[in-house]
């Protein structure tokens, strides 16, 4: 099969050691397998795998796929994925940002960008359509990133231009640095930041001016009708583009799994001054959406007064408020924003950071970490400027700072005895839902390809309001179809928001890309082109040493009950989790012993040469 | 007679606009080739803003033409393709920033208000384009800012004796 449109068939390899960047042809059969995203950066990850190689060394090949329905006027084209060995995780991982900057990738004739290698000097990398030049940026080394982004674009040309750009904590190597664009997008987890830093590559600035091929396009604008009419018409629309996910704040404290001081509850007393409506009424100055999206969920907000006057950014969505907020005790928002703001600036993840300060402060009141451990930095829960100073310590790695930088497993290296109250998954600190009383969302946590995030599979907003009375099967069911259909819109560019929140049908994506491709392709189709991209970047984990013992979500889900809210006392069932585990394995066609996937099921995805490797180089050990 | 009115309190900065735009005008996809740009300027004034053709009464455009292919037809500020040597005088006369320009088009890029129901219009989702028979405190491309009357002023000691002006627009993400 032949695609008639969806790809230029183009990927631009950068290697910055050698200084050249040549653009080379995707064979047909590679772009329909793969689709786009993280399916193609999956693949790409794949072939260049080296066990054992530093995820920080130049060996590590990063791809920036943005996907065949980016860019088009269909909801939510705008999200572009960006994929490799994770510096947090030394696992396969991929991270998706907004924005407008994969759009931007794509006019200038481009399906993906990989890059290796690394500059002799701060650099950054400059795509004007088909000219690519990397130009040296000592001038930018320590700059923020939002100051980078503009510094940039009016040296480039102004909007016509898009910015990618890392800040210090990147160039600093922070494991939990994020790329950031358009001000507030963020491909936020995983480390992808500290991979651009470690290639002493500052920023990437593209500018295209290309048609983005499409086959048909009048079937094309039949669809998209269909879907901006159904979104625009849906009840929760307005609330949508007044709060974005900040409704979510109120939601999960009433509901039950809202993290609250290092997990340790799952209600906060103080969500009512940290939720969607102060932020409505108090703070928003703006909307901000990604490129075609009518839901704009990102707030534009302004503190106007009191101690963090004149902090400015767009957000924070709900990850943010709970992990700067309940997570660290803290009810006061204008906090949040400074977080939100200084996040951005310094080029760090806001889940990780809250995540892992939280940890600390535990930690310290626990008696697990020292005052010596902590030098002269005053931390506690709710201490707003002991939190904001120790985010520049880790930007800038200094003192306790220094340990935090490298990530949960850093800290473990260091204080083994963090590892009972860390919380976090094959070294990705969870992100903003309490497990304990969900059992698919432990399950999602323990199963998720990059460790504790819910972008593979966020079930328990179903199973708290209607699986009270599900079987295991009908849980493993449900996480099983999240994680097949939620990366169906990584592959293709697009936001899954439209989906999950507002129930869009996820048919009518199947439809938008036959109608790209020229070749008529069903949900279910791309399903299974989604599930062996989920086996593969398991063989890619399963190569670099992941077993059944990682798949767990943190102690604390088993061993620590919630303290306050709806489920008090309640903590997961461990023998639940074993039975539901192997549910789990047999569904996917992997080995209940070791989590590896069987050679069969491999040879059903398509991927008989990832089969073979993967029986030749674990043979024995499996 | 009418013209697009913004709104850029309401605008989130999505370039739907942009792309309707172009798959009117050109059937393509590519906001390259639109007749609206969003200006999203940062970190300060956080304001995103679409920029189009006002449609003047009496245009600069037409008066630095040196080809005179530029007429005010019945309100509409037409350029003539027959006329139009793309010499991109209007583009820089233009006060507003609103003729744009693309290598594969032989002539600018300007509103032409899709025979008079826009489809930008039709399709903002934040209704943050509006047709008026006249237009006021509109936003205006001003070096590498924005200018927009209704702004208001937020100031900050910054370290120092530095002061930062942060600008906003009140009622903003509103609808």
């Amino acid at each position: 099969m032949k695609p008639r449109g969806g790809y230029f068939k183009k990927i631009l390899n950068v290697d910055l050691s050698r200084g050249t960047a040549k653009r080379a042809d995707v064979s047909d059969e590679f772009a329909l397998k793969y689709v786009g995203g993280r399916g193609w950066g999956a693949r790409i990850t794949w072939d260049n795998l080296r066990p054992g190689m530093d995820p920080l060394s130049p060996g590590n090949l990063i791809t920036i796929a943005p996907g065949p329905l980016n860019g088009l006027l269909v909801p939510a084209s705008g999200k572009t994925s960006f994929c490799c060995i994770s510096p947090a995780t030394g696992l396969y991982a991929d991270s998706n940002m907004g924005g407008s900057f994969g759009t931007e990738m794509r006019m200038a004739g481009l399906d993906a960008l990989s890059i290796r290698g690394r500059a002799a000097k701060l650099s950054y990398l400059w795509i004007d359509d088909d000219r690519v030049e990397v130009r040296q940026a000592e001038q930018l080394k320590g700059t923020n990133a939002t100051e980078t982004e503009r510094t940039l674009k009016d040296e480039l040309g102004g909007e016509d231009v898009r910015v990618a750009t890392i800040g210090p904590a990147g160039e600093n190597g922070v494991v939990f640095a994020t790329v950031n664009s358009d001000w507030g997008r963020n491909a936020g987890r995983a480390g992808m930041g500290a991979v651009l830093g470690s290639k002493n590559l500052k920023a990437i600035a593209i500018r295209g001016t290309h048609d983005l091929p499409v086959y048909d396009m009048e079937s094309l604008m039949e669809v998209s009708k269909r879907a901006f009419d159904y979104l625009m018409h849906h009840t929760s629309m307005r609330i949508w583009q007044r709060q974005g996910l900040m409704t979510v704040v109120e939601y999960a404290n009433t509901v039950g799994f809202l993290p609250t001081r290092n997990f340790a509850d799952a209600h906060f007393d103080g969500a009512g001054k940290i939720n969607g409506d102060v932020m409505e009424s108090t703070y928003k100055i703006g909307d901000s959406a990604c490129f075609a999206c009518p839901m704009c969920c990102g707030n534009i907000c302004l503190v106007k007064s009191g101690r963090w006057k004149g902090t400015a950014c767009e957000g924070p969505e709900y990850e943010t408020a709970a992990m700067f907020g309940p997570n660290l005790g803290v009810d006061d928002f204008s906090f949040i924003l400074k977080a939100n703001e200084l996040c951005d600036a310094l080029g760090i993840d806001t889940i990780s950071t809250g995540n892992l300060i939280a940890m600390v402060i535990e930690a310290r009141e626990k008696g697990l970490l020292t005052k010596e451990d902590l030098g002269d930095l005053q931390i506690g829960w709710g201490n707003q400027e002991g939190i904001v100073r120790l985010m520049e310590m880790i930007a800038r790695r200094e003192g306790i700072g220094a340990h935090m930088s490298r990530g949960s497993k850093g800290m473990f290296a260091k204080w083994p005895a963090l590892q009972r109250i860390a919380v976090q998954v094959k070294g990705l600190e969870q992100s903003a839902y309490d497990s304990r009383a969900s059992m698919c969302m432990a399950l999602a946590y323990g199963t998720c390809d990059i460790g504790a995030h819910h972008n593979r599979a966020w079930p328990i907003s179903k199973e708290l309001q209607m699986g009270k009375d599900w079987g295991l099967q009908e849980k493993v069911d449900l996480v099983s179809y999240h994680q097949a259909v939620r990366p169906v819109f990584d592959m293709l560019g697009v936001c899954r928001l439209p989906w999950i929140e507002l129930s869009i049908d996820e048919n009518l994506y199947a439809e938008m890309y036959s109608a790209v491709v020229g070749i008529r392709f069903t949900l279910g189709d791309l399903l299974e082109k989604s599930k062996a991209i989920y086996d593969l970047t398991r063989a890619i984990s399963v190569k670099l040493g992941v077993r059944r013992a990682d798949d767990y979500p943190p102690p604390r889900t088993f061993k620590d009950p919630i303290v306050s809210g709806p489920f008090a006392g309640k903590a997961a069932d461990p023998k639940e989790y074993e039975a539901i585990l192997e549910m789990y394995y047999q569904r996917r066609g992997w080995d209940p012993k070791t989590g590896i996937p069987k050679r069969e099921t491999l040879i059903s995805d398509g991927l008989p040469d990832v089969a073979d490797d993967l029986q030749r180089t674990l043979g024995a050990k499996s | 007679m009418s013209r697009i009115s913004v709104i850029p309190e309401r605008c989130s900065g999505c370039r739907i606009c942009e792309l309707v735009c172009t798959e009117q005008h050109f059937h393509v996809n590519n906001p390259k080739k639109a007749a609206i740009r969003v200006v999203a300027l940062y970190p300060n004034p956080v304001i995103r803003a679409p920029i189009v053709c006002r449609q003047c009464d009496d245009p600069e455009c037409a008066k630095a033409c040196p080809a005179d292919a530029i007429k005010v037809n019945d309100g509409l500020v037409t350029i003539d393709p027959e006329l139009c040597t793309n010499c991109l005088a209007c583009v820089d006369a233009c006060p507003y920033s609103a003729i744009f320009t693309h290598t594969d088009i032989p002539t600018p890029i300007k509103c032409d208000l899709c025979s008079g129901s826009p489809r930008c219009v039709a399709a903002c989702p934040k209704a943050a384009l509006e047709l008026a028979d006249q237009v006021k405190d509109q936003p205006q491309v001003a070096g590498k800012g924005i200018e927009y009357a209704p702004f208001r002023e937020l100031r900050v000691q910054g370290e120092g004796a530095a002061e930062r002006v942060i600008r906003y627009a009140d009622g903003g993400g509103s609808r």
